[in-house]
């Protein structure tokens, strides 16, 4: 069908102001990063930057400068929470999902595990404050971990469910049938063939993680164990003069999800319709 | 494989699942049930726990705070996911057009839903900034506003301005969904309803809209769940100011537990948002039944 | 070597003392809620068996292989393997090895390591894995393929790789679950050869899953028809051909399909006289059968089905012929099939098949001299549908 001007000028607008909204913002946060402070507190501001100002990602990345310390041990913390959280959800959904899929386990349950996520952590979170802390527990990376492998856990075993139901179920049936045992076919037929949704699990996973707040919030207290989100929070409500620091951070804690994101884009967007569109 | 063997196995796959739910979210669930019925306190010392029966429920139900934070927490959830469902259909629809750019417009618009949720707090809030930030000084140099506003300082406003935050970050996913759902329409069905001469708007409402209304139903209940427990996005902009404008019903908890230390009626306004949550969420499985059986 | 081979394949199935069944099934039962897939099934086979299981789709055919291999969980009965109860042994250790329809291979390896599956399973040392997975790949032709992945093989290598996994591990009794069926036509008649050969090469214990009657005639030395979960009739392809048990086995099996015609039986003697009514206001064509069952002698006078395969009633040809077994027929529809010329006859209340030899000169329209052959008739009780 044929376009009729009107009708392209009104599509082309459309698109332009939807690149707008969503770009603005992030543009804004990158152009913060690099701009002089004088920059950003002029009023009215002035948008493109005088000077190009790399010196806070310099100090951010330097672990001889104290916001560097920050960032840089908050990045590590929030990469062995995210990372070892994905690990261990994946290493508990497999034999779940593979239950729920090949063995008859039954449907409620899964629906009684992904009820446990959709309720809001404010319901959890008191018990596991005073049972970590009587542990003294409390404010360890291992601990962030295995909260955080739980929520992530219904999700991930779902996922998994929903690719292992689509493999062919013959192939299975002929590793028992040569005299394997489910732990063997697991690891020698299944998991080779559901690799590409192994892949996408973790990758959704672990961009959960990565983004979690409250229990991190809660759970942690010093540079030991605080992730990103609660150091950038940090950064943020400090007294800090210069926003282009705030920003800075900003851009780095993004980066990471932002190109997982956009490279594996189709992994992404079928992971998340297979969850909330199929249930 | 034998019966038994088959589904004992079965348990034995399921066991480390079911150990860690148990023990990091059920059994905390059942505590803080058991907690909400008690007067206790979050202390270091030894400290007498009294059952005190329904004393906290009716407390937290004729709390105007408390009820107001609910009241807030359901506007902030409607109105953001409301505008999410409009805004992502309406995106949705504009890619699903045949246009230059099409594919570039689809790739970046994941990134709002990249960003983390922090960052976009964080980033938003520069934006608002009283003083400095960006919005005042766009709306000033267009001529919209004769002088800087505090975005986030007027109670009524804030939590709009909120909402506007995170509905930049959510609608993507809605979008991404409606443009899914919105690729399985036959080509036919479209073109023989415009060949009978039926209008885009009329196309819209007789065809696109029922085929894509059960994907939308389901991820706008799973977006209200998670709107309805917002935590995060509160914390940094506005730690529930100003004037408690912005203080949700999750921030009350937070705030009754570890700035009152009161766990025992924390406990119980827990319960309570747990409630609604669990209405929520029984209204999802509804709503994934529903799709299934139209799908 | 193809014999150190053979005789290597056979030591195990040979222990099995040879009275015992390698293989009886007892009364078996499988119902899914109210759905009765399998009613009562009793079969057994012998060491060197070839087990045809044969019946149209939803007969509970491969419900049954499942159940025997162990894929499928029994609901009553008793399940033996060479003499051992297995009714809820795991399928691994029933020791039977089985060929699935879609191959099954595992795709994530090499045809090597398919068929040394089940040797690395069982940690069976590398070198001598890999000498017997010479051995398998030597005898199906397929050496040159053992370093390949599945994905690069055509749909009769898979075929042979799926045997090869099967064959190497030498167990008791291999089942098939409709091998040839995702095979192209040719492809399928070179298979069922090669099958047939390794059969008697190896005499291994075979269960066989198939709709196809050609497949079950041709591959046989047992077969067993199904229908709705019941079965059927069990014997050798030539009792299932000659003297099908009832009229469901004798259109099913034969292709064209026995023709079952409407007809009255009266004694004549010891003579069975048959009358069958024909079209048009033609006087009826009468049949006699010198040498009826006793169960015809009892029925006289009834109505009655009778079959008649399509090579029963032929032209004259070059045959010799009974004079008074002859008619003139008009010939509806001709088919020439090559080797064969199929003619349509109306008869009976029904379309007959005859089949004519190929070079006969006939044409639809043409009333020719048709023969009846009746040595090899049958005849069904029309209620019942069971033979007399």
């Amino acid at each position: 069908m044929q376009r009729s001007l009107f009708a392209s000028i009104a599509l082309y607008s459309a698109a332009l102001l939807l690149t707008l909204f969503t770009l603005a913002p992030l543009v804004w946060l990158l152009l913060m990063s690099i701009s002089s402070p004088n920059d950003l507190t002029a009023v009215p501001l002035n948008w493109w930057p005088n000077e190009v100002n790399l010196s806070r990602y310099g100090r951010l990345m330097d672990l001889n400068e104290g916001s560097g310390q920050r960032f840089l041990g908050a990045l590590r913390n929030s990469l062995l929470t995210a990372g070892g959280a994905t690990l261990i959800a994946l290493i508990v959904a497999v034999p779940a999902a593979y239950a729920f899929s090949r063995r008859g386990a039954s449907l409620a349950l899964l629906f009684a595990f992904l009820a446990t996520i959709m309720m809001p952590p404010i319901t959890y979170v008191l018990p596991l404050y005073e049972i970590f802390g009587g542990m003294g527990a409390l404010n360890k990376t291992t601990t962030l971990v295995i909260v955080y492998s739980a929520m992530l856990l219904p999700f991930a075993t779902w996922l998994m469910k929903s690719n292992i139901d689509v493999l062919p179920v013959e192939i299975e049936q002929a590793a028992f049938m040569e005299g394997a045992t489910t732990a063997f076919t697991l690891r020698r037929v299944v998991l080779p063939l559901a690799l590409p949704a192994i892949a996408a699990t973790c990758m959704l996973s672990f961009l959960v993680a990565w983004d979690e707040f409250f229990y991190a919030l809660i759970f942690t207290s010093d540079l030991s164990a605080k992730t990103l989100p609660v150091a950038i929070a940090d950064f943020s409500a400090g007294r800090v003069t210069d926003y282009g620091v705030i920003a800075s951070v900003g851009v780095l804690a993004t980066l990471p999800p932002a190109i997982l994101a956009i490279c594996f884009q189709r992994f992404i967007v079928s992971g998340l319709a297979a969850g909330s569109v199929k249930g | 494989m034998s019966a038994i063997s088959r589904s004992r196995e079965k348990w034995v796959l399921l066991l480390p699942a079911i150990l860690v739910l148990s023990f990091i979210t059920v059994l905390p669930f059942f505590q803080t049930l058991w907690t909400s019925f008690t007067d206790a306190e979050i202390t270091a010392r030894e400290q007498q726990v009294n059952w005190i029966g329904l004393e906290n429920y009716i407390w937290a139900l004729t709390d105007p705070d408390f009820l107001d934070a609910l009241g807030r927490t359901l506007y902030f959830t409607v109105v953001s996911v409301g505008l999410e469902g409009v805004l992502g259909i309406a995106v949705a629809l504009l890619l699903n057009q045949q246009f230059r750019g099409r594919m570039f417009l689809r790739i970046i618009i994941i990134l709002p839903w990249a960003v983390p949720t922090i960052v976009n707090a964080v980033a938003w809030r520069l934006i608002y900034h009283p003083d400095y930030g960006a919005l005042n000084s766009l709306l000033l140099q267009l001529g919209l506003i004769d002088s800087y506003t505090s975005w986030l300082g007027d109670p009524d406003r804030a939590l709009n301005m909120v909402i506007l935050a995170d509905v930049w970050k959510n609608f993507p996913l809605v979008a991404y969904i409606a443009l899914a759902a919105m690729q399985t329409i036959p080509g036919d069905l479209l073109k023989a309803a415009a060949i009978e001469g039926a209008g885009a708007w009329k196309r819209f409402r007789s065809i696109t809209l029922p085929w894509i209304i059960g994907p939308m139903l389901v991820v706008l209940i799973l977006r209200t769940i998670e709107a309805f427990r917002v935590f995060d996005i509160i914390y940094v902009m506005t730690r529930g100011g100003p004037s408690d404008g912005t203080k949700t019903a999750s921030f009350y908890v937070y705030q009754e537990y570890f700035s009152y230390l009161r766990s025992g009626s924390g406990a119980s306004y827990a319960v309570l948002v747990a409630g609604i949550s669990a209405v929520l969420i029984l209204a999802y499985y509804a709503g994934v039944r529903r799709d299934q059986r139209g799908a | 070597m193809m014999h150190n081979m053979t005789t290597h394949l056979q030591s195990k199935g040979s222990t099995a003392v040879p009275s015992t069944p390698i293989l009886s099934v007892k009364n078996l039962n499988k119902s899914y809620g109210d759905l009765k897939i399998l009613k009562d099934i009793s079969v057994s086979i012998k060491e060197g068996d070839f087990l045809v299981l044969v019946g149209p789709s939803g007969c509970g055919k491969s419900t049954l292989l499942g159940c025997i291999g162990g894929l499928t969980e029994v609901t009553s009965g008793h399940l033996r393997i060479g003499g051992a109860d297995v009714t809820h042994t795991d399928p691994a250790k029933r020791d039977i090895a089985m060929v699935f329809q879609s191959y099954a291979l595992f795709p994530n390896m090499s045809v090597a390591e398919n068929i040394g599956f089940g040797l690395e399973v069982r940690k069976v040392p590398k070198a001598q894995r890999d000498e017997k997975i010479k051995q398998v790949a030597e005898l199906l032709k397929i050496e040159p393929l053992l370093d390949r992945a599945p994905a690069q093989l055509s749909g009769g290598q898979r075929q042979r790789v799926a045997m090869g996994r099967a064959l190497v591990r030498d167990p008791k009794l291999f089942l098939f679950d409709e091998p040839l069926s995702n095979l192209d036509a040719k492809l399928r008649v070179t298979m069922r050869t090669e099958i047939k050969r390794l059969h008697q090469r190896l005499n291994a214990s075979i269960i066989y899953v198939t709709h196809d009657q050609i497949e079950a005639m041709t591959l046989a030395t047992k077969i067993v028809v199904m229908k709705d979960g019941v079965i059927q009739q069990v014997g050798t392809p030539r009792e299932i051909y000659d003297t099908p048990a009832n009229i469901f086995v004798a259109d099913f099996m034969g292709s064209p399909a026995m023709n079952i015609l409407d007809a009255k039986v009266t004694m004549d003697g010891s003579v069975a006289r048959i009358e069958i009514a024909r079209e048009d206001g033609q006087p009826p064509l009468v049949l006699h059968d010198p040498a009826p069952s006793a169960g015809i002698v009892k029925r006289q006078g009834a109505a009655l089905k009778i079959g008649l395969r399509p090579e029963a009633l032929t032209d004259l040809g070059s045959r010799a012929v009974h004079a008074d077994q002859h008619f003139d027929c008009l010939l509806d529809v001709v088919e020439p099939a090559g080797s064969d010329t199929f003619a349509v006859i109306r008869l009976g209340g029904a379309e007959v098949t005859a089949r004519l030899h190929g070079d006969a000169d006939v044409r639809s329209g043409e009333t020719v001299p048709i023969c009846f052959d009746v040595t090899k008739i049958s005849y069904f009780d029309p209620q019942s549908g069971e033979r007399l």
